[in-house]
C-alpha cells in the first residue's frame, strides 16, 4: 500500500515537473521569444489552456504529502522554510500575471504583467532548483547557497529548452521559427524531469519509511482510486482539445 | 507580537482573504452554470451573453481563490508541522481526498471551459461548467470534514502519542459537519445572489442599455439570496446543538469570538428580513424602482463581511485548541520557528495577496462597469463581431 502511494506522489511530482517546466520556460523566455506586445500575446495564448492543468500536480503532490506522507509534508516544507515561501510568491505573481494582463487595457498594464510572469518564472525554476538540491543533502544545511544555486540554473535552463520546444510544437515555425514533433516534446519533458525523478529514486527508503499508517493509505486508496481514470481523461482531453492540429486560437485568447 | 501571535495572524489573514473569494466562487458557479445550460436548450443569445458576462466575474474572482488557496495549503507545513506530526494520519486523508479528488478535477474542467469557447461541442461545453461545479462543492465538503475534525476529533484515537485513524464514518458525520458544510453553502448562493443583485441594480441605476440582461439578473440573484439566506440562517440555529455538546465554551471564553458571532447574526437577521419580507415579495418589480438601486449596492459586501465574521468565530472559538481538547496551537507551532521566519513570510503572503485582492475586485467593478459587450471570456465567437462594433460605438 505504501508502495503504491509512493508511485503516485512520484507520478505527480514528476508530472508536474513536466507539464509545469514548459509553461514556466515559457514564461521565463516570454520577453525573448515575444519581442513585441503581439509576439508576448501569442507566446501567452499557446500555453494559457495548458497552465491551469498542469499546476494543479503540484497541489496534489502537497496534498498526498499531507495525507499519504505527514511525518515528511512537515519536515520538508519546514526545513524549506524560505524556499516555499519564494516558490509559492513566485507562483502567486506568475498566475496573477496570466490572469489579470488582458483584464485592462492599455500597453504598460500589459507589459507590467509580462515583465512579473517572467521574473516570477525565474523564481519559480530557481526555487525548485534550490529546492531539490537541498532536499538531496537532507536538509543538513543552509537551504541557500552556490550547489543551490547552480541546481537552480540546471532546472531553469530545462525549463527554457522545454517551453521553447512546447511552442515550436504547438505554433510551429511561427514563434522560435523552428518545428517540433511531439516526440521531442516528450523527450524535453523527461529532460525536465530527471532532477525531480533522480531525487525521488535517492529519498524512496526514506519516503516509505515515513508513510501514514495502511489505515489511514486504504481509505485513501478507496476514495481516490475510482477517480483514477477521471482524472486521467480529464488531462487527456486537455491535449487532444488544445494539440496543434486543431483549429485556429480563437482571438483574443483569455489569458 | 510573539512568534505563535505572527503565526496565527498569518493563518487569519491568508484564510480570511481566501475565504472572501471562495464564498464567491461556490455561489456563483452553479449561477453560471444554469445561464450556461439555459443558452444550450434555448439558443437565446441572451443567455449566452449572461453566462459570459457572469462566468467573467466567476472566473476572475477565481484567480484569487486558488492563489490564497495555494497560501492555506502549504502554511500548514510551514507553520504547523505539529499537526501533521500528531493527527496528520488523521486530517491529512480529507485534504489529500480534496486535492486529487476534487481540486485536481475543478481546475482541469475550468480550464478547458475557459479555453474550450468555440472549440467544444455544445453539450460538452456545458458539462465542463457542470463539472466544475461539482468539485467545487466536493471540495467544500472536504475542507469541512478537514475543518470540523479541529472542532471535534471524532474517528480518532491517540496511539503511541498520535492521532491513528479508527473510523471513517464518524469522521464524515462529524456532528461539527452535518450542519456546518450547508450553512458555508447557503452562504456562498446567498453572497453569489448579492453580487448578481448588485451589480444589476447598478447596471440599471447608471445605464439603460442591457434592460432585458440585467432585470433577468437582479431577479436571478434574489432569488438565489432568498434560498441561500433560508440555508443559512436554517442550518445556522442547527448548529447550536452540537456546539454545545463539543465546545461548551466556545463563545465564553475568547471576546473576538462572542463579537464575530454576535454581530454576524445581527447582519444575517436583519438581511434576511429584508430579503424574505422586501425583496424577494417585490422581485418582479425591483428592476423597475431605480430609488431602490443603490441600496441593493450599498447591501452587496454585507454577506461577504457575515461569512467572515461567521469564520472568526468558528475558529478563535476554539482557542487556545487546533484540535478541540488534543492539541494547543501552541504545541501545533512548528518546532524552531522564529519570529523573524513568520514576520517574513508574514509580510510577504499579506502583502502581496493583499494588493492581488485589491486589483482583482478593481478587475470584477471594470468587468461589470464596461458591460456585458466588453467581455472577454468566450470572445472571437461568430456573433462576436456585432458585439465588439457596439462596444466600440460607446
Amino acid at each position: 500500500m505504501d508502495i503504491l502511494w509512493l508511485g503516485a506522489l512520484a507520478l505527480l511530482l514528476t508530472g508536474y515537473f513536466a507539464l509545469a517546466g514548459f509553461d514556466i520556460g515559457l514564461g521565463m523566455l516570454l520577453p525573448a521569444l515575444g519581442g513585441n506586445q503581439e509576439g508576448r500575446d501569442r507566446v501567452v495564448a499557446a500555453m494559457a489552456p495548458f497552465v491551469l492543468a498542469n499546476e494543479v500536480w503540484l497541489v496534489a503532490v502537497a496534498g498526498v504529502l499531507f495525507g499519504a506522507f505527514p511525518a515528511v509534508e512537515g519536515e520538508v516544507l519546514y526545513g524549506l522554510y524560505p524556499l516555499v515561501v519564494s516558490l509559492l510568491v513566485s507562483w502567486i505573481l506568475r498566475d496573477a500575471g496570466l490572469w489579470f494582463r488582458r483584464r485592462a487595457d492599455g500597453r504598460a498594464w500589459r507589459a507590467g504583467w509580462d515583465w512579473t510572469i517572467c521574473v516570477a518564472s525565474y523564481g519559480l525554476a530557481l526555487s525548485w532548483g534550490m529546492a531539490l538540491v537541498a532536499m538531496a543533502g537532507g536538509l543538513a544545511g543552509p537551504v541557500i547557497g552556490l550547489p543551490g544555486l547552480a541546481g537552480g540554473a540546471v532546472v531553469a535552463g530545462l525549463f527554457a529548452l522545454h517551453g521553447w520546444t512546447f511552442v515550436s510544437w504547438r505554433l510551429p515555425g511561427q514563434v522560435t521559427g523552428a518545428r517540433r514533433t511531439g516526440r521531442a516534446l516528450l523527450l524535453t519533458a523527461c529532460a525536465a524531469a530527471a532532477p525531480a525523478a533522480a531525487l525521488l529514486a535517492a529519498l524512496a527508503p526514506w519516503l516509505l519509511a515515513h508513510a501514514a499508517p495502511d489505515e489511514t493509505l486504504s481509505v485513501l486508496s478507496v476514495m481516490i482510486l475510482p477517480l483514477t481514470p477521471v482524472m486521467v481523461g480529464a488531462q487527456v482531453w486537455v491535449w487532444r482539445t488544445f494539440g496543434p492540429r486543431r483549429a485556429a486560437d480563437p482571438t483574443p485568447s483569455f489569458f | 507580537m510573539d512568534v505563535l501571535d505572527l503565526a496565527r495572524t498569518q493563518f487569519a489573514v491568508t484564510g480570511s482573504l481566501h475565504f472572501l473569494f471562495v464564498v464567491l466562487t461556490l455561489g456563483l458557479a452553479p449561477l453560471v452554470a444554469i445561464m450556461h445550460t439555459r443558452h444550450a436548450v434555448t439558443g437565446l443569445p441572451v443567455h449566452e451573453r449572461m453566462t459570459r458576462f457572469w462566468g467573467q466575474v466567476y472566473v476572475i474572482n477565481y484567480a484569487l481563490g486558488i492563489l490564497t488557496g495555494l497560501v492555506m495549503e502549504f502554511q500548514f507545513g510551514l507553520n504547523w508541522s505539529g499537526l501533521s506530526h500528531y493527527a496528520g494520519d488523521v486530517f491529512g486523508a480529507p485534504l489529500a481526498v480534496e486535492t486529487l479528488g476534487a481540486f485536481f478535477l475543478e481546475s482541469t474542467f475550468l480550464g478547458l471551459w475557459i479555453f474550450g469557447w468555440h472549440r467544444l461541442p455544445k453539450w460538452l461545453h456545458v458539462a465542463c461548467i457542470w463539472l466544475v461545479t461539482l468539485t467545487a462543492y466536493l471540495s467544500a465538503f472536504w475542507i469541512m470534514v478537514a475543518n470540523a475534525f479541529l472542532q471535534n476529533p471524532a474517528g480518532a484515537v491517540e496511539r503511541g502519542g498520535h492521532l491513528v485513524l479508527t473510523d471513517v464514518g464518524a469522521l464524515l458525520a462529524n456532528p461539527m459537519l452535518l450542519a456546518a458544510l450547508p450553512h458555508v453553502i447557503g452562504a456562498a448562493l446567498w453572497a453569489g445572489g448579492f453580487v448578481l443583485m448588485g451589480a444589476s441594480a447598478y447596471r440599471l441605476f447608471t445605464g439603460t442599455d442591457e434592460r432585458e440582461f440585467f432585470t433577468r439578473s437582479l431577479r436571478m440573484g434574489v432569488i438565489t439570496a432568498l434560498l441561500g439566506s433560508l440555508l443559512t440562517v436554517g442550518s445556522g440555529y442547527f448548529q447550536f446543538a452540537p456546539v454545545a455538546e463539543f465546545q461548551p465554551d466556545k463563545f465564553q471564553g475568547d471576546p473576538l469570538a462572542g463579537i464575530g458571532l454576535g454581530f454576524m447574526i445581527l447582519i444575517g437577521q436583519s438581511l434576511q428580513m429584508v430579503i424574505l419580507f422586501v425583496l424577494a415579495p417585490t422581485v418582479y418589480w425591483l428592476p423597475r424602482w431605480r430609488w431602490a438601486h443603490p441600496i441593493l449596492m450599498l447591501m452587496t459586501p454585507l454577506p461577504f463581511l457575515a461569512a467572515i465574521l461567521g469564520w472568526l468565530a468558528r475558529e478563535v472559538g476554539r482557542q487556545p485548541w487546533l484540535i478541540q481538547g488534543r492539541l494547543t496551537v501552541a504545541d501545533a507551532m512548528s518546532p524552531g520557528l522564529t519570529s523573524g521566519m513568520v514576520a517574513a513570510s508574514l509580510v510577504a503572503f499579506a502583502g502581496v495577496l493583499g494588493l492581488l485582492a485589491v486589483a482583482d475586485y478593481a478587475l470584477i467593478v471594470r468587468t461589470v462597469r464596461r458591460g456585458p459587450a466588453a467581455v472577454a471570456l468566450g470572445a472571437g465567437g461568430p456573433a462576436d463581431s456585432t458585439e465588439r462594433a457596439h462596444a466600440l460605438s460607446h
